[in-house]
């Protein structure tokens, strides 16, 4: 029975992390309908931004936010204006681009510090609580919490502001957006940089938790397609639901099966949801359709 | 009229609430030309998707040649004798135009020579032989709209259906392809062709379909339909107002 | 009735300017490229390939970048024949290189069977696996069927390491230095980049045959409109299997040659996303994909760039041959979409156009 608290416990603290890292992709997806394959070198940067505040200007990861947040949102919108809006109509070229960034992002990160790996601390990352008899790392709960705040707010912004509703309306239908006056590419743009700042938060909440490493952003990016897909290709509450399945599996997995198995176990369920309902548990029927269909 | 060659009972398409054809018969006999025409939305081309497979109907069967193929696949019935153009041209881009024709040719002509003879016969008859080695993509809309008539008639079809060929062609053009559709179909072919050219179906036609929201609303001769007080209501009437 | 176009087919052979459109009866075989009228080009590049290997018989180096260059040739051209001409964007082929190479290693160590021998197996099972994998992946399309097939690289990178006495584990698979040409060891250089180029000629042949086929005009109108392809009577979905089975079971010779000629190879380095499964995409992009000599060209531009990265960088920036790669990649996406080949061609009409008649 404690052992079954404990998976849980696991499973939806990493659930936590998972949408965390998630809800950026997920967005840029509903919005541009760009499947990003860089997302996950976008934590990457937002964690060695982190570390570097944390050097550089002594500051406790939580608050290098102020840096990172703009920071990555600053990269995003480049990214999207230099790279990806030239290639909005060919959809085999934004993976070559987008896969190309992640390459880039993950070897000059590699070049730069020449493989060492670093870590953070902060005085919340010591400290653990005990939840019903199950101890839980302050760190990750406040992963937990932040991407619970951060799908409400994101659901909050897109229903409620203007900007918001700008976003949706170019989401549900560009041409119409435009007829009505909106902004299509400052939205792509802004859209992205928003993600990308997502992503930057993910970075900067994961810090103390994870070692860093280049390659750390290429771990994240399958579970992290894992998540948009089960919980609903671009929609927000799909990567919140999408994070706790995609978490809870990996630590059940792990638990039941063997370890080493954890993720071979994680992908297959993956590919079948995949295959089965390619749309996500939660998402509109054919939503990846739309996409690819509006690009060609 | 049991031997018709395409025979359609009952057929209907629900999408979600949307009744976009509901319970619609009818047949085509070998060597006919049939019309079928309706205002904009009342389903003319969903009713062909169900013909050759693009969709499947959510009621009632489709019969080729008297086998049921209401369950097959589009590259099947085409395989049987389904040849179709789509009302949005779906032009291999890439390839040349003599080689979006092979691509239908290499149904019955497997070898690449034979496909390319085929091909350049087929390109022939819709006039398009001087344009064979050009890239498909760069077409203008009427090459384009006859292309796809030309990757139809490469498949040796039993029957062509024809989704608004006409549509968007200058006068000439449309002369173009009137005479073509003329031509072949006193060779024999059989065709079945959704049409918004009024002067058109009744030039050709042996026999019009009227079909007004997802429904049959009349059949019969060019002159008879055309002077249906009902169809000149539900067509001309809405056709106006648009 | 005014109708030029649709009235020449029975026009007098003899009307002006009906010279080129007789009727269709009377027309002579029509002027298409056949394997048979390819195959001297094909030939006279690798010839060419041979005499390079022949000039730089005695230089060690060069051997081995050759070597690796064909290899990956080989490698990116069969990619294409999905990935460019199906335009089915796998970056799982890594998988199948994995099965070839423990295929073929497998049946050497424990079965002692040659490994020339080993190759026909080692085609067999990637391209069965290949096959069974992406049966139910061709569903998706465009990156939703690039995702499935990372995701296929992952678990089989997770089996890999699991399944020890098949892969060896995490710690790897060696096979002992025993020379001889029945055991594919050799001590000189030159016999790999032979060997390699062999491999080469393999693939290009094959893609040659394949694009110059009723297959190859299939993936091409599968990947140009699905919809177009089914209506014009193609099983979209065999023509796709059909499609990665070539280029799988090509993919796993690669796997067991490269097997052999490295002797020593865990499943993390097999399995790698950018040493294999991405670099034969991206070989082919900067080649020309969907082309027949792009992949061959981008191979012997990329590899040797990156061997000499590798050499004059390697020590003092790490990755900076990915780093280079990966700039490639983005800018060939951005600016050269149909590769080294497609600028070349272009080069060819604007200079044969200022050429005055
Ligand atoms: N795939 C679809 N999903 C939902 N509704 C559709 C779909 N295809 C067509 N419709 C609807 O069905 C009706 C008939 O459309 P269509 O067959 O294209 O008409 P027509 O060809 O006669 O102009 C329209 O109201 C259209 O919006
Ligand atoms: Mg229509």
């Amino acid at each position: 029975m404690a052992d079954l608290a404990n998976i849980v416990a696991v499973g939806i603290l990493l659930g936590g992390i998972y949408a965390l890292v998630s809800v950026g992709l997920n967005l840029i997806f509903g919005v541009i309908r760009i499947v990003n394959f860089a997302q996950g070198e976008f934590v990457m940067l937002g964690m060695y931004g982190t570390y570097a505040a944390y050097t550089f200007l002594r500051v406790d990861p939580y608050l290098a936010l102020v840096v990172v947040l703009p920071g990555l949102f600053l990269f995003g919108a480049i990214v999207q204006r230099l790279i990806l809006a030239p290639l909005r109509t060919e959809p085999t070229m934004q993976i070559f681009a987008t896969f190309g960034l992640l390459m880039l992002l993950e070897n000059v990160v590699l070049a730069l510090t020449r493989g060492t790996a670093y870590s953070v601390t902060s005085v919340v990352a010591q400290t653990s609580i005990g939840i019903g008899g199950v101890q839980v790392g302050l760190v990750r709960l406040v992963a937990l919490a932040a991407a619970t705040g951060v799908a409400v707010a994101l659901g909050l912004f897109l229903k409620h502001s203007m900007l918001g509703r700008a976003i949706r309306a170019v989401a549900q239908d560009r041409s119409a957006a435009r007829l009505v006056g909106v902004n299509v590419d400052r939205i792509y743009m802004l859209t992205f940089g928003i993600g990308a700042a997502l992503a930057g938060l993910a970075g900067c909440l994961l810090t103390p938790i994870y070692t860093l490493s280049p390659q750390i952003g290429t771990s994240f990016i399958l579970p992290a397609f894992a998540v948009v897909v089960l919980g609903g290709l671009g929609s927000v509450l799909g990567a919140y639901i999408g994070g706790f399945i995609v978490g809870l599996t990996e630590a059940f997995a792990g638990y039941y099966l063997d370890p080493a198995l954890k993720h071979a176990v994680l992908f297959a369920v993956f590919i079948a949801v995949l295959i089965v309902r390619p749309s996500g548990l939660f998402g509109q029927v054919g939503a990846e359709e739309v996409g690819l269909r509006d690009q060609s | 009229m049991s031997g018709a060659l395409l025979q359609v009972r009952g057929v209907a398409k629900r999408f979600g609430g949307l009744v976009a054809v509901n319970d619609v018969s009818f047949d085509v006999a070998r060597g006919e030309l049939v019309s079928i025409i309706g205002p904009n939305g009342a389903g003319k081309t969903t009713l062909f998707n169900l013909l050759t497979g693009q969709l499947a109907p959510s009621a009632g069967q489709v019969l080729f040649d008297v086998q049921d193929i209401s369950a097959l696949s589009p590259n099947r019935r085409a395989q049987l004798g389904l040849g179709r153009t789509f009302q949005i041209s779906q032009t291999l881009t890439s390839l040349s135009v003599v080689e979006n024709v092979m691509v239908g040719a290499f149904l019955h002509h497997r070898g690449l020579k034979d496909a390319a003879r085929r091909a350049e016969e087929v390109l022939h008859l819709v006039g398009l032989a001087d344009r064979a080695d050009v890239r498909a993509g760069i077409l203008t809309l009427s090459e384009r709209r006859r292309l796809e008539v030309a990757r139809a008639l490469a498949l040796d079809p039993q029957i062509v259906l024809l989704d608004e060929v006409m549509a968007g062609l200058n006068p000439n053009e449309v002369q173009e392809v009137v005479s073509l559709v003329e031509r072949l179909h006193a060779e024999g072919h059989t065709f079945l062709v959704i049409e918004h050219n009024l002067k058109v179906v009744r030039r050709f036609s042996e026999r019009v379909i009227v079909i007004e929201r997802g429904a049959k609303l009349a059949e019969g001769t060019a002159e008879d339909v055309l002077a249906d007080p009902r169809v000149v209501e539900a067509y001309i009437g809405r056709k106006r107002a648009t | 009735m005014i109708n030029p176009d649709g009235a020449s087919a029975f026009a007098p052979a003899s009307s002006a300017g009906a010279a080129d459109r007789t009727g269709p009866r009377t027309r002579s075989a029509p002027r298409v490229k056949t394997f048979a009228s390819e195959l001297p080009r094909a030939l006279l590049v690798l010839g060419l390939l041979s005499g390079l290997v022949y000039l730089y018989s005695g230089d060690t180096f060069t051997l081995n970048t050759l070597a690796a260059a064909f290899l990956f040739a080989g490698l990116s051209s069969a990619w294409n024949i999905i990935g460019g001409f199906g335009g089915q964007f796998s970056l799982g082929h890594s998988v199948f290189f994995a099965v070839g190479a423990y295929t073929t290693a497998n049946l050497y160590l424990k079965a002692g069977i040659s490994p020339w021998i080993a190759l026909a197996p080692a085609a067999l099972l990637a391209a069965l696996v290949a096959c069974l994998l992406s049966w139910p992946v061709f569903r998706l399309r465009g990156p939703f069927f690039a995702i499935a097939t990372m995701a296929f690289t992952e678990v089989a990178l997770a089996l890999g390491n699991y399944m020890e006495s098949i892969t060896g584990g995490t710690r790897g698979m060696s096979i002992p230095f025993r020379l001889g040409f029945a055991n594919m060891i050799f001590r000189d250089r030159l016999s790999y980049a032979l060997l390699m180029l062999g491999f080469a000629a393999l693939c290009l042949l094959v893609v040659l045959a394949v694009h110059r086929s009723r297959l190859g005009y299939y993936l091409q109108a599968v990947r140009d409109n699905e919809q177009a392809a089914r209506a014009a009577g193609i099983s979209v979905l065999r023509v796709k299997l059909m499609g990665m089975a070539l280029s799988a079971a090509l993919t796993g010779i690669g796997g067991g040659l490269f097997f052999m000629q490295v002797r020593v190879a865990d499943p993390a380095a097999l399995l790698s996303l950018f040493e294999f499964g991405v670099k034969f995409a991206l070989i082919a992009l900067i080649g020309g994909l969907g082309t027949i000599y792009g992949p061959l060209l981008g191979a012997l531009v990329v590899i040797p760039l990156e061997s000499w990265l590798r050499a004059e960088l390697g020590g003092i920036v790490p990755g900076a041959n990915l780093i280079v790669l990966s700039l490639c990649l983005i800018l060939a996406a951005l600016f050269m979409k149909h590769g080294i080949v497609g600028s070349l061609q272009r080069l060819f009409t604007i200079a044969t156009r200022r050429i005055p008649r």
